[in-house]
């Protein structure tokens, strides 16, 4: 009878025994006799396939039966057979799977071979990652061609979007030949082509609450490509909840912004924007502009830090919020700090699965995908309506509230300038009784100064669904659309 | 929950101490009853890491066996396993999920900048895809 020495958590399962006896000519018949004598000890010891556990290993006295006979190790009386877990860790991912590089591939890469910090060891790394790129727009333009010709093994990209002409300015994976087409096919056209060794994976998907885990999970780092809150938010949460990285970079007109959240005990998107802006406060780049070059300088410092991640080498962009400004040619820096009370990462989290992104920044569900089908309720008027208004000549004030560089470009016959900004001051101006039409691009802004006017008593004003992009759709085809 | 004696608990803060950069490992030998965990003895372990051990450690199952021994001869129980994480989080990092085992409690000690910061417990489970946060006072 060989004795078996229980490890104290598995005794609730022996009527607290610290050791049992067992007969077995073999380690393996001890272990088996033992399991057929406590069949909860069972699930501890030995997987669904029957073999012992991965974490398991088996003593015999002194020696670890891997290096005797395995489970045919004799056991004979007064032996003693101890279970010892197999434990290690350590703050950092173990290194990932080594890929092997082709004779083709070493004489692509030779430039960063022969960096003593990349070298083969590196190379390989970046060709077992898998980086998802959320948007191929401004920012994934050159994440995705840089790190395609880095050797990125697997790189993903979410984007539903087809190009078009105001794109090209700064999206340079797109070319003019290919307004018109499902961005993801004219980008991974292009990383094809530079690189025929990175697999490309399309999710032609909007990202959500319900798909983002499945399409996340299957990635090393997800770069936030996005031009909106809603998707900055789920892709945090996501991130946070998988334990991926998030290396998050953000443009607008001349400034951009990057770090990396989520990483490994750092702060999240959430430490530093608890709550997302009031709906409309802060400007996308389609309604503020972006000079074109900026995506390039906060897109490639994003692939700098996925390529660092995945490397293992220099210092992350953690727990530190880059900024640049074009203009004066600056970076600055600012100290980011994980927030214990983070309703997603913090030490007593609230946020434990995806919500309703849409609802949490404020964005009514349903809105008007293009001004074409847009409806017209009450307080609002189609541009056909006015135009037929104008040509009857019909006693009515029209305002637009775009700004005076928005004016120059185009502008409606008759329409008076008051930016937005500057609008409430102007509400003297009128008479409650005026019978008053405002516009502005595309109908947001404009939708806001109706408001204003309405809360001040106006009865008759009417907000110009879909702006003078509609404008321009439906009456006048000369107006140029920007 | 496990609540960790304050003569074990200033000695796991003085290894990890000790061993900053570098990240130390133990067991925690005490006493179960139902749930509660109570920790009355630590045990200073070699971090067998081949490698930098900034960031990783290894325990030798034989000095796990030793411990298991050291127990029993104490009339104690081996209830958990400690290691540091020198500036860092005391989360539970893949790698240590994918090294562990779900019978013990695993405790963390984030050390930052050469100072003990914060610590967490650990519960692997079975299938090193998962732990979840244990109540811990120390």
């Amino acid at each position: 009878m060989a004795k078996i020495l229980i490890p104290t958590p598995l005794r609730q399962f022996t009527g607290k025994q610290d050791s049992v006896s067992v007969s077995g000519a073999t380690v393996g018949e001890a272990l088996n006799a033992l399991t057929a004598q406590f069949p909860d000890l069972r699930k501890q010891i030995f997987n669904d396939e029957g073999k012992v556990r991965s974490f398991v290993n088996v003593y015999l006295n002194d020696e670890d039966i891997r290096y005797l006979s395995k489970d045919a190790t004799p056991a004979k009386d007064g032996d003693t057979i101890s279970l010892v877990p197999s434990i290690a860790g350590g703050s950092i991912a173990a290194p990932p799977e080594q890929a092997t590089l082709s004779n083709d591939e070493i004489l692509r890469y030779s430039r960063h071979l022969i960096i003593p910090e990349v070298g083969i060891e590196g190379q390989q790394k970046l060709k077992a990652a898998k980086v998802l790129l959320v948007g191929a727009g401004g920012l994934g333009a050159p994440l995705g061609l840089y790190l395609a010709a880095a050797g990125v093994g697997r790189i993903g990209m979410v984007d539903f979007d087809v190009v078009d002409f105001t794109n090209l300015q700064r999206q340079v994976i797109h070319a003019t030949k290919d307004v018109g087409r499902k961005k993801l096919d004219s980008a991974a056209e292009k990383m094809q082509a530079i690189n025929p060794h990175v697999e490309l994976v399309k999710h032609e998907v909007a990202l959500s609450s319900e798909n983002a885990l499945d399409i996340l999970k299957d990635y090393d780092i997800v770069v936030d490509g996005t031009d909106n809150f809603p998707t900055r938010y789920l892709v945090n949460d996501a991130c946070v909840l998988l334990g991926k990285p998030n290396v998050y970079g953000s443009i607008f007109r001349f400034e951009g912004q990057a770090t990396v959240f989520a990483y490994e005990g750092g702060p999240c998107y959430r430490c530093l924007y608890p709550e997302p802006p009031p709906p409309g406060l802060v400007p996308s780049c389609a309604e503020g502009g972006v000079l074109g070059i900026l995506p390039g300088t906060i897109g490639l410092i994003q692939a700098t830090e996925t390529v660092k991640l995945i490397l293992g080498i220099g210092e992350p962009l953690v727990g530190r919020l880059l900024l640049y400004d074009a203009l004066a040619m600056r970076f600055r820096e600012l100290k980011l700090r994980k927030n214990p009370e983070c309703p997603v990462c913090g030490e007593h989290p609230t946020v434990t699965k995806l919500i309703d992104y849409q609802q949490f920044c404020g964005i009514p569900q349903a809105q008007p995908a293009t001004a074409q089908e847009a409806k017209v309720n009450e307080g609002e008027i189609d541009v056909l309506e006015l135009k037929e208004k104008i040509d009857r000549g019909d006693k009515f004030v029209l305002i637009d509230v775009r700004e005076p560089h928005e004016y120059k470009i185009c502008s409606i016959l008759g329409a008076r300038l008051i930016p937005l900004g500057e609008f409430p001051q102007h509400v003297g101006e009128f008479n409650p009784e005026d019978d008053i039409v405002i516009h502005c691009r595309s109908g947001m802004r404009s939708a806001k100064a109706c408001n204003v006017l309405r809360q001040a008593g106006f009865g008759h004003v009417r907000n110009v669904v879909g702006g003078i992009l509609a404008w321009a759709d439906k009456v006048d085809p000369s107006v140029p659309k920007y | 929950m496990t609540r960790i004696e304050p003569a074990a608990w200033a000695a796991m803060v003085a290894h990890a101490r000790a061993t900053y950069p570098n990240e130390c490992c133990g067991a925690m030998l005490g006493a179960v009853d139902g749930g509660e965990k109570t920790v009355r003895k630590s045990l200073a372990l070699q971090n067998a890491f081949e490698g930098a051990q900034a960031a990783r450690y290894e325990l030798r199952p034989e000095d796990l066996l030793a411990a298991d021994k050291a127990a029993r001869e104490r009339n104690m129980d081996l209830i958990g396993i400690y290691h540091s994480h020198p500036d860092c989080d005391a989360y539970f990092s893949k790698t240590d999920l994918q090294n562990s085992c779900p019978w013990y409690s695993f405790v963390i000690l984030s050390i930052q900048k050469g100072e003990f910061h914060h610590a967490n417990s650990w519960l692997p489970n079975f299938e090193q895809t998962e732990a979840v946060k244990e109540e811990l006072s120390y």
